[in-house]
């Protein structure tokens, strides 16, 4: 469904040119759980940004369902966005004034579906915080506080799901629930790349991708391995 | 796309975005406050002066003033001023009198097609004299007591009668109390003696402080027959043509020069025009800072949502719902500062008003509520779009870089 192909980034001219990506390539097909890891600056998070077409890319292309959409307008990338591709943060990034559940509409607010409030629902006590949904993100925990951005994520029903570090911020036992929610979304058949440094939760992963200096390093194809 | 929903639901996240920045949004609103408060305060004013001169035409309008041509010269030396002389006769003689009635009448009854022969104008002639009464400094006023009776319309007696013969008086009420004068006493002049007949209520212009006597009366003591210092003629309706009795009494009688009210209500109307003209002048540039204002909040406040947007960016959000938010939220401010602005502004007319107007009236406008609204909603959302044009710039990888 996803097709990476020779795609570079680089930020910068001159002497002061930084290369983030340097000729990456892959496949995402459906119903795959990728782990891009790496070290700090390796560009995980720049990949999952061009990707996403939250970023431009230098070269390469990026093929969603046969069409490039490293090239499209913004226009497009909003259609993008509001059906295909949805994103986790690592700072959750929810808007402090709206309640979980205002939250979690927003997209389909944005998408012009008005009445989501009990897909929202619906999708809120997926995710293990039915009796939440009128908090507001300063009075949820860090955990919550991903539960209610995963719950955003999945209410325009994406085929893909970007992670950026999605578990970066918690301990390792809440850190484990939002894994096992995330492996819950692939068993129902969406497609996942999820960045993170941690190994004990990219060895969840049906395949891990490692970088180092914008190049792939390593592949390691873990189908049905650890569940 | 059931866009009207859409419509509701971003509305409501602006709304809670706003209630969470209270003061911010206050402080965004204060350009708009001051601009459209200052225009408010000019016009609520300028209308409170025009109806104080309307007011004063209803009840002066039908009248003319007849008085003595007198020139003034001006005396100084080089350029210096050292004030004015009066040239010419210090009063009209009473033969002047017929003519005017004739003037006065004939042009009346050409105007509204009248037939009758009798008097149609009131024409009250004055003789001013200044004297003593009780050691005080007083001017007392000889007037023809049935005309003046027709001409004062809002005289009321406080105690006692009417003036009628020629040994009476009738005293003005700041007159009566500052000399303590009561009903049935008796004042000397010049070696005649009046007893008091009757005593005004007050009035509010200068007619409190005289007293009023028979004309011949002050004629004779002053030795002034045949004499009056001004003739008031009051037409019988405000739509009379009093400019055209004026012009015409000028053009025949010589050594008189008569003025119509509705002439010098029209200068002073188009004085106070010229005066709110430049006020609103000076308002609108007020209002072109508050834009500038509203625009750096704005600018502002984008920046300090750079995040806020790249979130709703990356779930989903267009550039046009991204500007829309931000125009939606400058509605919001437009109407809660055309809201203080037009309080403001009218409270400032209250203060402000009675020290441009001597002691005029002020009331608030209801009519300008709502343009106030609309004027203030307009401004917020012209200074508005630059900095929504911004904010749907941002890039949402971006935004969550510059954290």
């Amino acid at each position: 469904m996803l097709e990476i192909k020779n795609v570079s980034k680089t930020y910068g001219q001159g002497t002061a040119k930084v290369v983030a990506l340097s000729n990456v390539s892959f496949r995402v097909d459906e119903g795959d759980f990728i782990a891009i890891m790496g070290p700090s600056g390796s560009g995980k998070s720049t990949l999952l940004n061009v990707i996403g077409g939250l970023d431009y890319l230098s070269s390469g292309e990026v093929v969603l369902d046969g069409k490039r959409i490293d090239n499209l307008d913004e226009n497009n990338l909003v259609d993008i966005r509001r059906n295909k591709i949805a994103y986790v943060f690592q700072q959750y990034h929810l808007l402090p004034s709206l309640t979980a559940l205002e939250n979690v509409m927003l997209p389909l607010i944005f998408c012009g579906l008005g009445k989501g409030e009990e897909k929202g629902l619906e999708i809120l006590k997926g995710v293990g915080l039915g009796g939440r949904t009128e908090h507001k993100p300063s009075q949820l925990s860090g955990g919550e506080q991903q539960r209610v951005a995963i719950a955003r994520a999945l209410v325009n029903s994406p085929s893909l799901i970007l992670a950026d570090e999605p578990t970066g911020n918690m301990d390792q036992e809440t850190g484990k629930e939002i894994l096992g929610l995330f492996q819950q979304l692939n068993v129902d058949g969406r497609s996942i790349i999820m960045v993170t440094h941690d190994p004990d939760i990219a060895q969840h992963a049906k395949e891990i991708i490692v970088l180092q200096d914008g190049q792939i390093i390593d592949r390691i194809n873990q189908k049905g391995g650890k569940q | 796309m059931p866009v009207k929903e859409d419509l509701m639901k971003l509305y409501q996240i602006v709304l809670k975005d706003i209630t969470r920045r209270k003061k911010r949004m206050l402080y965004a609103s204060l350009g708009v406050v001051i601009g459209v408060a200052t225009i408010i305060a000019v016009l609520t004013i300028a209308l409170a002066g025009e109806t104080d001169i309307y007011g004063q035409l209803e009840k002066y309008g039908a009248n003319l003033v007849v008085m003595p041509a007198i020139s003034d010269i001006d005396v100084g030396l080089g350029g210096l001023s050292l004030g004015t002389l009066a040239v010419g006769e210090n009063y009209i003689s009473e033969n002047e009198l017929p003519q005017i009635r004739q003037i006065a009448d004939g042009m009346i009854r050409e105007a509204l097609n009248i037939e009758d022969e009798g008097d149609i104008a009131t024409i009250a002639p004055r003789l001013y004299m200044n004297t003593e009464i009780k050691g005080t400094s007083v001017i007392i006023v000889g007037v023809d007591p049935q005309q003046e009776r027709q001409l004062k319309t809002w005289w009321r007696i406080r105690d006692g009668e009417y003036l009628e013969r020629a040994d009476q008086a009738l005293v003005g009420a700041m007159a009566a109390d500052l000399l303590e004068l009561n009903v049935g006493d008796k004042i000397a002049l010049n070696g005649r003696e009046v007893t008091i007949t009757g005593i005004l209520e007050e009035t509010g212009s200068n007619e409190d402080y005289q007293v009023f006597l028979h004309i011949k009366t002050v004629q004779e003591a002053f030795d002034k027959e045949g004499l009056v210092s001004s003739i008031d003629v009051r037409a019988l309706c405000s739509a009379c043509p009093t400019s055209d009795i004026a012009g015409s009494i000028n053009g025949n009688i010589p050594g008189v020069r008569a003025v119509a009210v509705k002439q010098i209500a029209e200068t002073e109307m188009g004085m106070m025009g010229k005066v709110s003209k430049f006020l609103l002048a000076l308002a609108g540039i007020t209002l072109a800072v508050g834009c500038f204002g509203v625009v750096n909040t704005m600018l502002t406040s984008v920046h300090e949502r750079i995040r806020d947007i790249g979130i709703m960016r990356a779930v989903g959000a267009s550039r046009n719902q991204i500007i829309r938010i931000f125009l939606y939220e400058a509605i919001i401010i437009g109407v809660v500062g055309g809201l203080l602005g037009y309080v403001v502004g009218t409270l400032l007319a209250y203060v402000v008003g009675p020290l441009i107007f001597g002691g005029v009236a002020v009331t608030y406008v209801p009519q300008y509520f709502l343009p106030s609204l609309a004027l203030a909603a307009f401004i917020a959302v012209v200074s508005t779009v630059y900095p929504a044009f911004r904010a749907s710039k941002i890039k949402v990888a971006d935004s969550f870089r510059s954290l």
